[in-house]
């Protein structure tokens, strides 16, 4: 346990900032070369990359030591995960594992073990990769540490629950479960107690495992940080208000990797500070995150995460960009409404409202507010095949867009995952199909 | 013949009608108050309408026929819709619906607990039906009799008593399978006292011998829809001696005997001592082992696991549960199927071949 204790801290400390400097290093001596065959397009790339892939590169490193140093949970992206923080957990958050694997191009190759045991192709390309990483180890990052507990929050969908049955059952680790129930208009009284009951019945298990209580003066300190963490993510997210747009919806794709993986740590906060710095420098400059920004778009679902830097250069050719996302704005919601008085319920209320746990006439809403505030002109809509929870309803919302708010939308059918799910060529002459219609 | 019941139902009986969603949901509370349910599985074959456009052909053909049924004028005799937490391709139609256009009657939710029983499910569940029953009082127009509430639980008792009955007793019943799931899903929307005539009429026809000659199958899954697999099954020379599918097995509720005198803590009891199923996120291992005792029990010879397309709590399921059964030795077959008429050539040539597979298996083994 301490020679354990000893690598997963070398890690963190020695090793990952030797990998970092080691990367700027190649990185500085690339930029005499540079590659990138579509720079003319954009903007100059954002500086606080480097200090993502750092920051991203040192989280996954320090993964690989945690299990037999530290206590680890698997937990879904909206879980609960303040008590955890502060009771010591190493966080694996298996979909941002597997958006990397999406990202990379990986995920066929690694749902390749999940479908040979029998699932399903029609299933969330995020568990399947995972569940596929589970049963074959092939993961880019190295190792994924065990779990000592798995932690699933159906705020986001059910898909999790069915998700981390299995990975319970795989991986012989207790499974807690947050369940939300989904709210139509409002929620009932006695829905949020159910949440703070399953709160503090998850505290109490998560303690036994850590082997020590929580302290809940402490939490509170870790809830600040994750406030503060959602606040100034949004405030990023903001930026994009301007014109031009100092970062393009697909950057905010990638920036959104700290919120999700380490909210709640002084080390997100200070990269959200440094990427809000500069952000805003660019808005003073007037410099935009494509080089001639024309038309704006807001974007709903998650990314098409191994399509992203091809779509951001189809668009950008013409001047489209996205300028606001859905999805990237959920991250700003839940964090954001927490009340530091009263944790527990504060806590309680904040995951049960995500997005994602809300009607559609609430989801359309929240679309014309964005799309408002960030003066879109037209929308696309990603309809996920294997996301049914995000993607069922995006046809009438679609009509909604056009309706209310007189903008152009297209549904646009693809996968967040998974290449296989997505004919490219088809994609691509959908869009342009849509970004003609502006110029009709 | 199904429209004409309803229809007496509400002119003759003064009931009100229901249309509702899959799966579960406290019954007995619609009966106390009087009100008939009327299930919507799809319903099968094609969409009843263009609104089925609505929602991505990737979503599960029984939200999208209930999608063009519902929002194409279908259930115009429906006073209201009821909307069980099913997954989420049901979360998102119970929002489709009144929220864009479609349903402009009363809606009411029903969000059952998930996960195994604690104090907080325990809380949360006696609440939601208390919940529950506040709207549909609104909706009936009148206030819950406690004492009406024991006469439904009682009559939904005896039900499924018998219900479970007929199943566990399924090789001594002289009829075909389709004729007797004919009869157990008319549950789906005959108003419960005409049901039981229904079951007992079934009950009749039991004998004290073995009449079932053909090789005994587990079928599990949603809905035993296209209806005709179970032809299919009966000319491969196969039967159904054990039914796990949620809308049939898996809602033969245990009661406990005698009930508690409190009838919501009834309520609350029978929901967590149901059946395991995957869209209550029961364990898989609870499934496991309840898969396991039934195919024990019944003498099964192979399991056939007939999820629908797009399913996702059955599909999650099914890779840990084929692996117990490989375990078992018992020959396994994965079947999807839509809402189709008929299963496809193909597809009963799979079957009859299974069938042929899975009794020689026997007979080796
Ligand atoms: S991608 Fe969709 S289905 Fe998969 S975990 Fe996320 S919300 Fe659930
Ligand atoms: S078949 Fe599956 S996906 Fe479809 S409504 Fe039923 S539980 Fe939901």
């Amino acid at each position: 346990m301490i020679s354990r204790r000893v690598q997963y801290e070398l890690a963190g400390r020695v090793a990952a900032p030797f990998l970092t400097k080691l990367d700027q290093w190649q990185a500085a001596r690339k930029t005499k070369h540079p590659k990138r065959p579509t720079s003319g397009l954009f903007g100059p790339p954002l500086e606080s990359a480097r200090a993502l892939k750092a920051l991203m590169t040192s989280y996954y490193l320090r993964g690989r030591y945690a299990d037999g140093a530290v206590p680890v949970a698997w937990v879904t992206s909206g879980f609960p995960f303040e008590p955890l923080e502060q009771l010591g957990y190493f966080i694996i958050y298996p979909e941002n594992h597997a958006a990397l694997c999406g990202a990379r191009k990986l995920v066929p190759k690694i749902s390749a073990a999940a479908e040979q045991e029998g699932f399903s192709l029609d299933l969330c390309s995020y568990a399947r990769t995972d569940l596929g990483n589970v049963l074959k180890q092939a993961t880019p990052v190295g190792r994924l540490p065990k779990p000592d507990l798995l932690c699933c929050s159906t705020n986001i969908c059910q898909t999790v629950l069915h998700w981390y049955r299995n990975l319970a059952d795989y991986l012989k680790a207790p499974l807690v479960l947050v369940d939300t129930p989904f709210i139509y208009h409002a929620s009932p009284e006695h829905h949020l107690q159910y949440v703070v009951d399953q709160l503090e019945e998850m505290i109490a298990v998560a303690e036994g495992i850590a082997g020590r209580k929580l302290d809940r003066q402490q939490l509170v300190e870790v809830l600040a940080r994750s406030r503060e963490g959602s606040m100034l993510w949004r405030e990023c997210l903001a930026t994009g208000r301007a014109h031009p747009s100092p970062w393009t919806g697909f950057d905010t794709f990638f920036h959104i990797a700290p919120i999700v993986t380490m909210r709640g740590t002084d080390k997100c906060n200070a990269y959200y500070r440094h990427l809000l710095d500069e952000l805003r420098d660019r808005v003073a400059k007037g410099i935009g995150g494509i080089a001639r920004e024309r038309i704006r778009l807001l974007w709903d679902n998650l990314p098409i995460w191994f399509n992203v830097r091809e779509l951001s250069a189809l668009l950008a050719e013409r001047g489209f960009n996205f300028v606001c996302a859905t999805y990237s704005n959920a991250w700003a919601e839940a964090g954001c409404s927490i009340q530091l008085g009263e944790p527990i319920p504060s806590m309680a209320k904040a995951y049960l409202e995500v997005y994602l746990n809300r009607d559609l006439a609430n989801r359309l809403e929240t679309m014309k507010q964005l799309a408002r505030e960030f003066d879109v002109q037209g929308a696309v809509l990603h309809s996920d095949r294997s996301c049914k929870p995000y993607s069922v309803g995006q046809i009438d919302v679609k009509e909604r867009l056009a309706s209310d708010l007189g903008i152009k939308a297209l549904v646009l059918e693809a996968d967040h995952c998974d290449q296989r799910l997505y004919s490219e060529e088809q994609g691509k002459t959908r869009l342009q199909a849509f970004m003609e219609s502006f110029d009709g | 013949m199904r429209s004409a019941y309803l229809e007496s139902q509400k002119s003759q009986q003064g009931r009100k009608l229901m249309a509702c969603l899959p799966i579960f949901y406290p019954k007995p509370v619609l009966t106390a108050l009087n009100i008939c349910a009327a299930e919507v599985w799809g319903p099968p074959g094609p969409p009843r309408s263009a609104e089925a456009g609505r929602i991505q052909t990737y979503v599960c053909p029984i939200v999208r026929n209930a999608l063009a049924f519902l929002a194409g004028r279908s259930a115009e005799l429906a006073d209201g819709l009821l909307c069980p937490h099913t997954c989420d391709s049901i979360q998102g139609l119970a929002s489709v619906l009144p929220d864009f256009g479609g349903w402009a009657k009363p809606v009411i939710h029903f969000i059952h607990p998930r996960g195994p029983r604690r104090a907080s499910t325990l809380a949360y569940l006696n609440q939601e039906i208390r919940g529950f029953v506040k709207n549909l009082e609104a909706f009936a127009g009148q206030s819950l009799d406690p004492n009406r509430l024991r006469w439904a639980l009682e009559l939904h008792r005896q039900i499924d008593t018998l219900a479970a009955k007929l199943l566990a007793r399924r090789a001594y019943l002289d009829v075909d399978d389709f004729t007797l799931y004919t009869t157990l899903r008319k549950g789906e929307y005959l108003w419960p006292e005409d049901f039981f005539e229904e079951l007992k009429r079934m009950d009749a026809r039991l004998s004290d011998t073995v009449v079932q000659k053909g090789l005994p199958l587990l079928l599990s899954g949603i809905v035993p829809e296209p209806m005709s697999l179970l032809k299919n099954l009966d000319d491969a020379g196969a039967y159904v001696a054990a039914d796990d599918y949620a809308a049939i097995g898996r809602r033969i509720l245990p009661h406990a005997d005698p009930p508690p005198s409190d009838p919501f803590a009834a309520l609350v009891e029978t929901y967590f001592a149901a059946p395991p199923c995957s869209t209550r996120a029961s364990s898989i291992d609870g499934r496991r082992e309840h898969l396991s005792r039934l195919a024990a029990a019944r003498g099964v010879k192979g399991v056939i696991f007939h999820p629908i397309k797009f399913c996702e709590p059955e599909l999650f399921d099914i890779p840990l549960l084929k692996r117990r059964l490989a375990e078992l030795n018992i020959p396994v077959l994965v079947l999807e199927s839509g809402l189709e008429s008929e299963l496809s050539g193909q597809t009963v040539t799979r079957l009859e071949a299974f069938v042929e597979m899975a009794s020689n298996h026997g007979s080796q083994a």
